[in-house]
């Protein structure tokens, strides 16, 4: 649902989540990054940390420094002279990914599952190499970072990349390190060795997290994406993957990014021809 | 300095924490009972640093030590103080006590032997623990393996550096927390909560049972989180396009932020409390955020022990919050 104001809600006494609709959609996405971007143009005092996730944006605030309510009656304001997000500087990171690669398999095979990329393709009636093909071909909005540091999830930007699938029941115990995991229509990414429910599909040989930011791209901070990020996931095999890592170790490597204004427009216009593309399909199907 | 003899069961370096990284993923880590660690620095004239998750200055670390087990020897001259759980802690043996600065010579042995009451024992040490700051804190985050002592938990065999004390040893001798400050750390346990985000999502029985329940500690509790069992509670049916989006689980929402304090309530069942080292962002209910004031009792209930949820508004959370801090004043410190 897109809620025709924003609501706030309260965690506690010293966080609020403005939350601007309970679903996953990347133009609820684009409010709270119009929120975000200009609480960093005009900061509100006692605001001490912002945390955009999908259709909320997280507020800790100090408050000695600003009362809840002064808080609110700020953000109301400020959300009243807000319009829509048009246009957003936005990194593009290629980020290569071995798909079905060993320890994914690995992972699937100890926990007496079928693996993960072969039941995805076959629940949206394509091979492998198609479903690979299709993730890999839309660029993906990270929507979200959290959960572990470095953990993100992203959303494709081509809406017709957005596949089926869906959220193991009960989490695995572990998920191997660098392994990226969809649902379909989000994917995401295990810094660290963890319980998961996504499901693992491949692995990249890039550390997005590393507490010795090893690189400039880090800037200063373990944790390199951030929200409003885009994706494009690129496929290779395994010689290709050991030869990145070894880079990657050696501190020769180089990450793929360019930093670029991206055009909301753009999204809007390709969702909405997607939209109508169905409706006609599915009124196609009526008359038949 | 200091050699561990033994690590016991969780010992960690912790400071107030590393906040400010939450559109990272980077949890805030840090002390999970603040009075406790903040008193043990101004016992010896460390610097206790700001508010938890919203201050600027984490001040000085010292070890955190959950349960029993940790066994220590001086290496030199110094002055520490022990707050927090009653873990029975021995100086060569004899009784140590607690809440008051103590002076320890070369050799000297400190152990932990058993809780009596509380889970979580701070010790401080004049002039703090010297490990580097890493991403503005002192604390350890072990998941990730960074921070606080090479990211880890203390061993057997590693040596503590202790950074130059600010004031005379002489200076600190016979300083002691005001004692009517001394918290009890015993059940009957009452945790402060606000209710939210996600109250509206569960039937008034549901919140009924939740802030009547006696809850019970869960020894699948850690730093990330303390589970509690005791009751199921009720959801409102679902909106089919949640079931589309975050499944037909009814404690399953899209993932939104999560603070430190929150309480998830998978499946309904076992509300966990999220704590320290808790993540910031979640996909499970939540029905109530502990209040600040009260994350150090959460950290301090031992598994097995009972707690009951009490709601209270933002207003009075922060009035809490705000004679707890106060309390942490030099001028709650007598000297004999």
């Amino acid at each position: 649902m897109f809620y025709s104001e924003a609501v706030y809600r309260t965690l506690g006494d010293l966080s609020i989540n403005v939350e601007f609709g309970d679903e996953h959609d990347l133009r609820l996405n684009f409010r709270v990054m119009a929120l975000a971007n200009a609480l960093k143009v005009h900061p509100i005092k006692g605001i001490r940390d912002i945390v955009p996730i999908n259709s909320s944006l997280g507020i800790y605030y100090d408050p000695f420094t600003i009362s809840r309510q002064k808080l609110i009656a700020s953000l109301k304001e400020m959300g009243q002279g807000l319009g829509e997000l048009t246009e957003v500087t936005s990194r593009l990171f290629k980020v290569p990914l071995w798909y079905g690669d060993r320890w994914t398999r690995e992972c699937a095979a100890e926990h007496g599952k079928p693996y993960w990329l072969e039941s995805l393709a076959e629940l949206n009636d394509v091979t492998v190499e198609q479903f690979n093909k299709i993730h890999s071909e839309s660029d993906w909005w990270v929507s979200a970072v959290g959960w572990m540091p470095g953990c993100w999830q992203a959303m494709p930007l081509n809406p017709a990349a957005a596949m089926k699938g869906g959220k193991a029941t009960s989490p695995r115990s572990w998920t191997p390190v660098r392994t990226i995991g969809t649902i379909g229509r989000l994917t995401t990414y295990y810094p660290l060795r963890a319980p998961g429910g996504y499901q693992p599909i491949a692995n990249t040989p890039v550390d997005f997290y590393d507490p010795k930011m090893p690189y400039p791209i880090f800037e200063g901070r373990p944790v390199i994406p951030r929200v409003s990020d885009r994706h494009r996931y690129v496929p290779i095999d395994e010689t290709t993957y050991r030869e990145i890592r070894r880079a990657y170790e050696g501190g020769s490597y180089e990450y793929e990014v360019v930093e670029e204004v991206y055009q909301v427009q753009e999204y809007i216009d390709r969702l909405n021809a997607f939209q109508k593309t169905l409706a006609e399909q599915e009124s196609e199907g009526g008359q038949n | 300095m200091f050699e561990i003899l033994h690590g016991g069961m969780q010992s960690t370096v912790q400071d107030v924490g590393r906040p400010g990284y939450g559109a990272t993923g980077m949890p805030v880590c840090g002390t999970a009972d603040r009075f406790s660690l903040a008193i043990a620095n101004l016992l010896v004239g460390n610097d206790p640093g700001e508010r938890y998750l919203v201050g600027e200055n984490p001040g000085d670390a010292g070890i955190e030590t959950l349960i029993y087990g940790l066994r220590l020897k001086s290496l030199g001259d110094t002055v520490i103080a022990i707050t927090g759980a009653d873990l029975m802690p021995t100086l060569n043996g004899e009784p140590l006590p607690m809440w008051q600065t103590v002076r320890v010579r070369a050799d000297d042995v400190i152990t932990f032997r058993r809780p009596q009451t509380g889970a979580r024992a701070y010790l401080a040490i004049a002039g703090g623990i010297d490990v580097p700051v890493w991403a503005g804190s002192r604390s350890t985050y072990i998941r990730g393996g960074v921070g606080g002592f090479e990211g880890r938990a203390f061993r057997k065999g590693d040596i503590i550096r202790v950074n130059t004390p600010k004031r005379s040893f002489d200076d600190l001798a016979g300083r002691r927390l005001s004692p009517d400050l001394i918290p009890a750390l015993r059940s009957p346990w009452q945790v402060r909560v606000v209710l939210g985000p996600h109250d509206y999502l569960f039937l008034d029985e549901g919140i009924e049972t939740f802030l009547s329940v006696d809850w019970e500690m869960s020894d699948l509790s850690d730093r990330m989180g303390c589970r509690f069992r005791g009751a199921k509670l009720s959801f409102k049916p679902r909106p089919d396009y949640l079931i589309a989006q975050a499944g037909t689980d009814p404690s399953n929402v899209v993932d939104s932020g999560v603070v430190i304090g929150g309480i998830q309530v998978p499946g309904g069942m076992e509300p966990i409390v999220l704590h320290a080292d808790g993540p910031s962002m979640g996909g499970y209910v939540v029905i109530a955020t502990v209040i600040s004031a009260d994350l150090g009792k959460v950290g301090q209930i031992k598994p097995s022990e009972k707690a009951r949820f009490v709601a209270v508004d933002t207003d009075e959370a922060v009035d809490a919050l705000k004679e707890l801090e106060d309390a942490i004043s030099e001028r709650n410190i007598v000297q004999k």
